[in-house]
């Protein structure tokens, strides 16, 4: 695969093994800032990803997520800050598009043409001979499980398979930088987890950055290493995920019980010691949500006495968790105002 | 695009509406009354005009075709640059071009029923015509990489045709001096116009070529404006989402 010249020499090619203990950085993003028109949709986004690390993107529909996923593919422009790719600074696309693979949102394939002959166009098109683009094209099927389907119409192609076509085309120009879009929407579950297997494998194998855009918080907090939480085009959290998720409040217990029972339950939790308040879940109809005193959050028993309150007054529990303990509550909190 | 695509279809329908047109010359009894080198004229002027159109419809899918199909995005991310993307697209829609003219040869032949203006005016066709194919592919590539619809950029590219085509139709009027001078400048400025107007002195009232040069300037400086503008916009001008009035718009 040929390359141009760039400013700045790449650091890595996609296959290099990492030193033990050390990640170089592959991505780099200072105080990106987009605006169209008026509204501003992005305000100083600024994170870094290193090899053969996965990063969730996470925001609420509006947050900046695509708008950012297209300044760093360089699709569009940044109206402000910089970011380099490899060392490759943003100035130069062409340099950035031979180093990066992505899988969009929404994509298009060519019904007419078999999964070979589109990986091997693909591949021609970062520069590959033919011979050479239709060997790593055959070797990308086996790996993304298309082997056998490699001679037929991707028009054939059942949405997961598309899907997986799609993942092997962002991986023709051996990336350093992988970014996927929403790869799982519209899979079933057993799709979802093989896909994210792949995903995962993509990371540790090929030493690659990737960057995985996701509406399912679950996904993201089972596969991702590090997170990046956007709202209104803002940064409002990042770094590891059980970093971002031992952010939120810790002193919250959400209880389920038989709706009947709500309002006697909220009355003996309240009276239990350590409980500062008592709030019925809003649209959660049998979920009540306590909110600890702060010495009781340290109380690793405080559950039991909670517990033991309502067997006490005969309340069936069907359910008890700790709020904050997921990522989706982190999500829920952070989007909805500022961390603790 | 030509095995099984869009560009064997419409081959095959040029195909056909040349066959539909040759028989109509040759059956109707009215039309057999005119002379033989008008009707020589007026195959050769349908060949160029559809095959021109053939050429615009195929690029007028170019870019717009790939947003609706959702696959220029992928396109846009590789690093092939906008222009060369550009340059591949303009050469597979101007493809077709060279095929039309040796698909007409055989309906030429046979409408000229060995008339001798046949062979200046087939040539001078053949020649107008390839100067005003990457013309008409360019003129439906600029539509497209302006539109986000293929539906809108097959109706301007088609408004386009017609507004260059139609005007082709009224040939030299015996008018008044001034009206005469006016008519002919109005009709120099259009390409197909001037083509058309070109091809009646050769084959009908058989000007010598020395008279008839300013003809074929329209023609000629046609193509150049067309490609400057087009390899000078799509740089810019080729995004995602298509039109100055997006370049404002949240993407989605």
């Amino acid at each position: 695969m040929q390359h141009g010249k760039a400013d700045v020499q790449p650091m890595t090619s996609g296959g290099d093994a990492i030193a033990s203990g050390s990640r170089t950085d592959v991505l780099v993003a200072e105080g990106l800032q987009k605006s169209y028109g008026p509204r501003q949709a992005l305000r100083g986004l600024s994170f870094t990803l290193k090899a053969g690390r996965l990063l969730g993107f996470l925001g609420p529909n509006g947050a900046g997520k695509t708008t950012s996923i297209r300044i760093l593919t360089t699709i569009i422009e940044p109206d402000a800050g910089h970011f380099t790719v490899d060392g490759i600074r943003h100035e130069h696309p062409d340099q950035i598009r031979r180093r990066i693979g992505v899988l969009p949102e929404s994509f298009g394939l060519p019904k007419q043409m078999t999964g070979i002959e589109y990986l091997t166009y693909f591949g021609q098109l970062y520069g590959r001979t033919a011979s050479d683009a239709r060997s790593v094209g055959l070797e990308l099927l086996e790996e993304v499980g298309l082997k056998d389907r490699a001679k037929s119409l991707v028009g054939t192609y059942s949405h997961g398979m598309r899907q997986r076509i799609g993942i092997a085309r962002a991986l023709v120009n051996d990336p350093v930088v992988v970014f996927l879009d929403e790869p799982t929407i519209g899979l079933d579950p057993r799709g979802q987890q093989e896909l994210l297997g792949l995903v995962k494998q993509i990371a540790q194998e090929r030493s690659a950055g990737v960057i995985l855009c996701s509406h399912l918080l679950t996904e993201v907090e089972s596969v991702c290493d590090d997170v990046v939480i956007l709202s209104s085009g803002e940064v409002v959290a990042t770094g590891t995920v059980s970093d971002v998720i031992g952010r939120t409040e810790q002193n919250v217990v959400r209880i389920r019980v038989p709706e009947a029972a709500i309002e006697e339950s909220q009355r003996v939790l309240e009276a239990t010691p350590a409980v500062r308040k008592v709030r019925a879940g809003v649209g959660m109809p049998g979920w009540l949500r306590v909110e600890l005193d702060d010495a009781a959050a340290e109380d690793e028993h405080v559950n039991n006495r909670l517990l033991e309150a309502l067997l006490r007054a005969e309340i069936p529990v069907l359910s008890l968790e700790p709020e904050g303990g997921r990522l989706q509550d982190v999500f829920l909190q952070l989007t909805a105002g500022g961390i603790r | 695009m030509w095995i099984g695509g869009k560009a064997l279809y419409l081959m095959l329908i040029y195909t056909v509406l040349l066959g539909i047109y040759a028989y109509l010359f040759a059956s109707n009894s009215e039309l057999n009354l005119l002379p033989q080198r008008e009707v020589v004229l007026e195959i050769v002027k349908v060949s160029i005009a559809v095959g021109l159109f053939v050429c615009l419809a195929i690029a007028a899918d170019s870019f717009s075709g790939e947003r609706e199909r959702a696959t220029l995005e992928s396109l846009l991310l590789t690093p092939t640059s906008r222009r060369q993307i550009a340059l591949g697209k303009f050469l597979a829609a101007l493809s077709p071009w060279p095929v039309a003219p040796l698909i007409a040869i055989p309906y030429w032949l046979i409408l000229a029923k060995g008339d001798p203006v046949l062979g200046p005016t087939a040539l001078w066709g053949v020649v107008l015509g390839t100067l005003l194919a990457p013309a008409f592919t360019g003129m439906g590539m600029l539509v497209s990489v302006w539109c986000n619809s293929n539906k809108t950029s097959m109706l301007v590219s088609l408004g386009l045709f017609l507004l260059l085509v139609l005007p082709a139709g009224f040939g030299p009027t015996e008018r008044a001096a001034e009206l005469q001078l006016r008519s002919d400048f109005i009709q120099w400025l259009n390409p197909m116009a001037a083509t058309a107007r070109f091809l009646q002195a050769t084959a009908v009232t058989r000007t010598p070529g020395n008279d008839l040069y300013t003809w074929m300037t329209t023609p000629a400086l046609f193509p150049i404006v067309v490609l400057v503008l087009l390899f000078a916009s799509v740089g810019p001008g080729l995004r995602l989402d298509a039109g100055a009035s997006r370049m404002w718009t949240t993407p989605t």
